[in-house]
């Protein structure tokens, strides 16, 4: 692989990573019970990111490619459950609207503007 | 917090577009690695000083979302990090860590690793910048 590709890439996945584990530790900590498949999918991707830059800062490139896999499975199935059947997610997780959910918007920032973006 | 809304925020903003920008231009062109490396130096500077007052501003207000605002804080100050991730690629470093898969950059290559670190970290502290913002704002 190419080295600068790699370097970015382990800087993409770990700022995902950060993301990724922030919310789900607010949402784990804050209201688990409401939605605890949902929280736990996105506790689940925290830590997918996590061992994908990882790995790809080790060049594990096995394990980079099978968690990349699980990411894009991951994605698809819960972004395509989110439409199909949207009362399995009482909220949204990491990968709702294949990626694109704003839920954290609604737990941490009341104020009508938040609510819009 | 006012002088934060009108001093800190914006030049919080200012540093994440001008590592944007300078990191778009150093992956184009590597020359301008040392611009790069100015930036960086007064990101951290303007990030300590948004570290220092956002924490005031937290521990002198009745913040109900005030884990959310120091996660978001930390988040920021984590991603510092990751501005100068090119210098692990470096010769010394990689003959230093004994590891065979360890990545050795040419120095062009350093300065373009730079640059694609700055342009995505500057994206993600605007971003994790603005949600702090908009919790003090909302608080305040």
């Amino acid at each position: 692989m190419n080295p600068i590709a790699r370097l970015l890439l382990v800087v993409v996945y770990s700022v995902l990573g950060l993301a990724s584990a922030g919310r789900a530790t607010v949402q784990i900590a804050e209201k688990f019970h409401e939605a605890p498949v949902a929280y736990t999918v996105s506790a689940v991707s925290a830590v997918l990111y996590i061992v994908i830059a990882f790995a790809l800062w080790r060049r594990w490139e096995k394990v980079a490619l099978a968690g990349s896999a699980f990411e894009l499975a991951g994605v698809l199935i819960v972004g395509t459950l989110g439409y199909v059947n949207s009362e399995l997610w009482p909220d949204e997780t990491v990968w709702t609207g294949y990626g694109s959910a704003t839920a954290g918007c609604r737990w941490c920032c009341p104020s009508p503007p938040c609510s819009s973006w | 917090m006012t002088f934060y809304t009108s001093f800190v925020y914006p030049a919080v903003l200012v540093a994440c577009a001008m590592l944007v920008i300078v990191g778009t231009l150093v992956v184009i062109t590597a020359r301008i690695h040392r611009v790069l490396q100015w930036v960086v130096s007064g990101t951290y500077v303007i990030a300590a000083l948004q570290g220092i007052m956002v924490i005031v501003g937290l521990v002198t207000s009745q913040m109900s979302s005030l884990p959310v605002a120091l996660g978001y804080l930390i988040a920021t100050l984590a991603l510092l990090p990751l501005l100068g991730i090119a210098r692990l690629g470096t010769p010394d470093a990689a003959a230093a860590s004994g590891d065979p898969n360890h990545p050795v950059l040419a120095p062009d290559q350093i300065a373009r690793v730079d640059g694609g670190a700055a342009i995505i970290v500057g994206i993600a502290m605007a971003v994790a910048s603005w949600r702090i913002t908009e919790l003090i704002v909302v608080a305040s």
